[in-house]
């Protein structure tokens, strides 16, 4: 590229200062100190503090709590990932289908997108309260069988994974609705006039070249998961019932904040940012390799 | 030829139809949530549960109001939301126009300041944040709540691949008539730049209007909490019983604000959405 | 016209000046209180702040409620490290040891004679006294300090053709009770608990046994939990009992069980006596109170204070911690003392304001204000047992219990194996505060 105003040489990075200044100052910084804190252990009020070097990486991998944290949130998200993106794309594929209303549609599922992890934490809590929820009624009148959440481990996680879920629906539809938009129609009748049905058109054409788009939702549908549902948790079931629904953000926060083992949930941090590095370098791949069908 | 005619209109009534129906299954917790919010105390409690609204709204919301202070909290809300989504537009244009029109060896901070932000979201860094937050003496205030979020990679891609697209003659043009870059910025790719200042604005606002977490460890004082928070708060009053009509009036209220924004500005949302799934 | 203006505004210079003059010279010592008292609590609280600052014109004490327990200690941690922390902080009782440790605080028995005063501490009740004490020293000055007690729906026994004066006093009777209950259609869930993390160590106090070695971490630093053992193991299997039959409802942590039971849907409570003013004034129906209930196989112990008090920071200007200790000794006046007392339902904290309620004949008018001293007063006080536990970590180590009985009850673990995987975390805490420590 070339400059389009050369001979300044002080402006540019004077423009770039503030953006660096806070990502330094808020995110390298503090996840520097997360890593050097992580091999350390301080008592409370910071009197002493001991070199324990892998320890508290140890202790991580042999309790029982993290891996149970762990697989509680690779289920909690394989459940909002799997049914939500498979629901919204379900759902734009109907919208795209050459009707007329595309844009009320749009609009029409949107509106989920503007709604809280916590606000969908807490209706979903009402829909199931065990007490008055219509949603506990509902499921008692069809199964005889009353299910209570605030009780029942199983139960919570489903729950809350649904609302999960339908938080994120109206994300998901906005960006498979864009991205089935962006797929050249000539492909889909290439495939047709072919003689392929319109299962095999989808998953042979449309699904290929929709591809960036879902491995851009399927980081931003983790991410939502494994972090952004915080709220949801919070208001909802606070971890529990007995810990069934303690996905590995909210353990974090318990361990940091209210069991003041700041080192210990540091070391927690750096594990989750392995996890976290590791999903946005495969989006990357995936998103570069998009040049190939795309503009 | 009519029969094929009949097909298709048919074949477009089931569709609608279909949608019509998910639309219907989405939206009724909602319906769900706002009926409750109408409810007097003891009809929340019938089971099974009504689904007819009464008319208990007004003092259901005036209830909230004074319970947990929310005119405070949605005025905390708002001050934080649009400050940190203006800031974040200032900030990624101002970043975006660097990296876009000039020639200088900071740019290839460009890829390693995008991947930065996507792989440190709040949860990998909390600690030292609030030990930071601490040691500033922010902890309960705005400066806390605004400024570690002002940083954005979206915007900065957003307007980054938007600047890309502006033809050449333009900044050559503002060259010519002797404008420098700041003036050509302000005068010339502002205007332009109108449709994806809106798209970010909504994405930003709602995203900045529904944080909880950061807010509920950097704030403690009840004068000083979100909106979000304001949800948690209603819950655990430990006075009464946890009385679904008037939390549901105050979650109602709560996801106002968003819901306003984003069906207002539904077209620029869109726009931001195509931007971004195309980047 | 324009001179008068501008005599005016000499003048108005000159008179600020002057009022500023005045300021510095009365300048009030402002010190920062930060708390935890919500709900009914806070008003109350706030009443006796604005007494004191009208009361005191020299010294103005600027109270800030600071969230909840948790919250407020995890705050004030972050501020002391930071250098930011307030004068004076109120932490419950879970963490006191932390506080012991610390070294970030003026034990308030060094006070006084800091000042160049005496004081009588003889003068505070002696479960309070014994229980904030290092050495038979006062390390935090006693503030909000309750216990844990029974409170019943007598509206609910009446209608289930139940005494109302006969409530449970052992775990046998709270089943039969509990059926009663149920089976006349009263309830659909009997018992909640506040804190109940709190309530398992109630348990274990009130039987005389310990919940940690080292005398329960009062004669060093305790290095192991004694559970699980047959007792805690026969308390969270009564208790999952309970709960499979319906009786008890886990409720959740703090004060979130009270909802449920000044709404009617539960008809017993284990709480916090400072719970007591807010469930009368929420409550419609009768409201009793009761000594917790026992075990009667098993030795008697006594119920342990729980509460908050007020922990002085060091590094403080000689003005500053003047105005802190009047301040404490204004919340020891016999008569704020009542009214603090009476506005809640904590205790009071001196034999003078004792005194002084009998005589005014306070607890028969109001006998369930009575109800958790006379079950304080009449244990044991003489064992580690029944003084009440002190540990680095306890936070932390609440925070497990807590999470084993949600585990217990839940059925997702045995009671056995939730309280052994508690004990292993909260060995390994004590391990490691021990290590940090000495």
């Amino acid at each position: 590229m070339e400059a389009k105003f050369p001979g300044y040489r002080l402006l540019p990075y004077l423009l770039i200062f503030p953006s660096v200044a806070v990502i330094v100052v808020f995110l390298v910084v503090p996840f520097a100190q997360a890593v050097q804190q992580s091999f350390y252990r301080t008592s409370p009020f910071g009197a002493t503090t001991r070199f324990v070097g892998w320890d508290n990486y140890v202790q991580i991998f042999s309790t029982p709590e993290y891996l149970r944290s762990l697989l509680t949130t690779v289920g909690f998200a394989g459940l909002v990932i799997a049914g939500g993106l498979s629901a919204s794309l379900g759902i734009a594929i109907l919208v795209t289908r050459r009707i007329r209303g595309l844009g009320f549609y749009q609009v029409a599922f949107v509106w989920t997108y503007a709604l809280s992890p916590a606000v969908a934490g807490i209706i979903w809590a009402l829909l199931f309260d065990p007490a008055v929820g219509l949603g506990t009624y509902v499921i008692q009148l069809i199964s005889g069988y009353r299910i209570n959440m605030m009780v029942q481990g199983t139960a919570a996680l489903l729950i809350a994974a649904t609302a999960a879920a339908w938080n994120m629906l109206g994300y998901n539809i906005c960006f498979f609705i864009a991205g089935l938009q962006n797929v050249p129609k000539e492909f889909e009748e290439a495939a047709r006039v072919d003689g392929a049905g319109a299962w095999r058109t989808f998953w042979r054409v449309t699904f290929p070249m929709i591809s960036p788009t879902t491995a851009f939702l399927l980081f931003v549908n983790m991410v939502y998961a494994f972090f952004q549902v915080f709220g949801l948790i919070d208001v909802m079931t606070q971890g529990g019932p007995g810990g069934a629904t303690e996905i590995l953000v909210y353990k974090l926060y318990r361990d940091a904040f209210i069991r003041l083992r700041g080192n210990f949930a540091s070391a927690q941090s750096v594990v989750l940012f392995l996890m976290v590095a590791a999903a946005a370098l495969f989006q990357l791949r995936v998103a570069t390799r998009k040049a190939v069908y795309s503009r | 030829m009519r029969f094929r005619v009949r097909r298709r209109v048919l074949y477009q009534v089931g569709i609608h139809a279909t949608l019509l129906l998910i639309l219907m299954a989405v939206a009724f917790p909602v319906y769900f949530a706002v009926v409750m919010g109408t409810l007097s105390h003891q009809d929340a409690y019938a089971f099974p549960p009504k689904l007819v609204p009464g008319g208990e709204l007004w003092r259901n919301v005036s209830e909230v109001w004074q319970r947990v202070n929310l005119g405070r909290l949605m005025l905390n809300s708002t001050v934080v939301a649009i400050a940190v989504t203006v800031g974040k537009i200032v900030l990624s244009i101002l970043a975006a126009f660097a990296f876009t029109h000039f020639r200088f060896r900071g740019r290839i901070l460009l890829f390693p300041l995008s991947m930065i932000t996507q792989m440190l979201p709040l949860p990998v860094r909390i600690v030292p944040a609030y030990g930071l937050m601490a040691s500033f003496g922010w902890l309960n205030t705005y400066y806390a709540l605004i400024v570690p979020y002002l940083a954005s990679t979206t915007g900065l891609l957003l307007f980054r691949q938007f600047f890309l697209t502006v033809p050449d003659e333009l900044p050559d043009a503002a060259r010519v008539d002797g404008a420098g870059p700041l003036r050509y910025l302000v005068s010339v790719l502002l205007p332009l730049s109108k449709t994806n200042i809106a798209a970010l604005f909504v994405i930003e606002f709602v995203y900045m209007w529904n944080e909880y977490l950061w807010p509920l460890i950097v704030t403690t004082v009840p004068d000083m909490r979100v909106a979000q928070i304001g949800l948690k708060m209603l819950i655990t009053t430990e006075r009464t019983a946890a009385e679904w009509n008037i939390i549901m009036a105050g979650a109602v209220l709560i996801m106002l604000p968003p819901l306003v924004v984003l069906i207002a500005m539904r077209r620029q949302f869109a726009h931001g959405i195509a931007m971004q799934s195309t980047k | 016209m324009n001179r008068e203006g501008t005599l005016k505004r000499v003048l108005l210079v000159i008179a600020s000046l002057v009022a500023l003059g005045v300021g510095v010279a009365q300048a009030k010592t402002t010190v920062e209180f930060w708390h935890a008292m919500s709900g009914s609590r806070l008003a109350v609280l706030e009443k006796i702040v604005s007494d004191f600052n009208a009361t005191h014109p020299d010294y103005e004490v600027r109270a800030v409620f600071t969230g909840t327990y948790e919250e407020t200690l995890t705050r004030f941690i972050a501020a002391y490290r930071a250098g930011t922390a307030p004068n004076f902080v109120q932490v419950y009782e879970v963490g006191t040891q932390t506080m012991i440790d610390s070294g970030a605080i003026i034990p308030v028995y060094q006070i006084p004679g800091m000042l160049g005063e005496t004081w009588d501490w003889a003068q505070y009740v002696r479960p309070i006294l014994l229980y904030y004490s290092v050495d038979g020293n006062l390390w935090s000055f006693p503030f909000n300090s309750s216990t844990s007690m029974l409170y019943y729906n007598k509206d609910h026994f009446r209608q289930a053709g139940l005494d109302p004066n006969k409530p449970p006093t052992t775990w046998d009777e709270v089943f039969a009770i509990g059926r009663a209950l149920i089976a006349a259609g009263v309830v659909t869930n009997v018992l909640s608990f506040g804190w109940p993390d709190w309530q398992f160590e109630q348990q274990l106090a009130i039987h005389n046994y310990l919940y940690a070695d080292s005398d329960n971490g009062r004669a060093g630093l305790a290095t192991t939990v004694t559970w699980p053992d047959p007792f805690s193991v026969k308390v969270f299997t009564t208790w999952t009992e309970l709960a499979r039959e319906g009786i008890f409802l886990y409720g959740g942590p703090e004060y979130n069980a009270n909802s449920a039971f000044t709404s009617g849907k539960i008809s017993m409570l284990f709480q916090s006596t400072s719970s007591l003013d807010g469930i009368l004034k929420t409550a419609k129906f009768e409201v009793g109170t009761s000594f917790l209930p026992r075990f009667p196989d098993e030795p008697r112990g006594n119920s342990v204070v729980g509460g908050g008090s007020l922990w002085v920071r060091k590094g403080q200007r000689p003005e500053e911690l003047r105005a802190v200790w009047e301040f404490f000794k204004y919340l020891s006046q016999p008569e704020v003392d009542i009214f603090w007392h009476k506005g809640t339902g904590y205790f009071p904290a001196t034999s003078g304001a004792m005194k002084q309620l009998m005589d005014e004949g306070w607890f028969a008018q109001s006998p369930n204000h009575l109800t958790a001293f006379l079950q304080i007063l009449s244990g044991r006080q003489d064992t580690a047992a029944s003084i009440g536990v002190r540990l680095g970590p306890f936070v932390e180590i609440r925070d497990y219990v807590r999470a084993a009985l949600e585990k217990a009850v839940a059925g997702t673990l045995s009671p056995e194996a939730a309280l052994a995987e508690a004990a292993a975390n909260a060995n390994r805490a004590l391990r490691e505060y021990r290590e940090l420590i000495q």
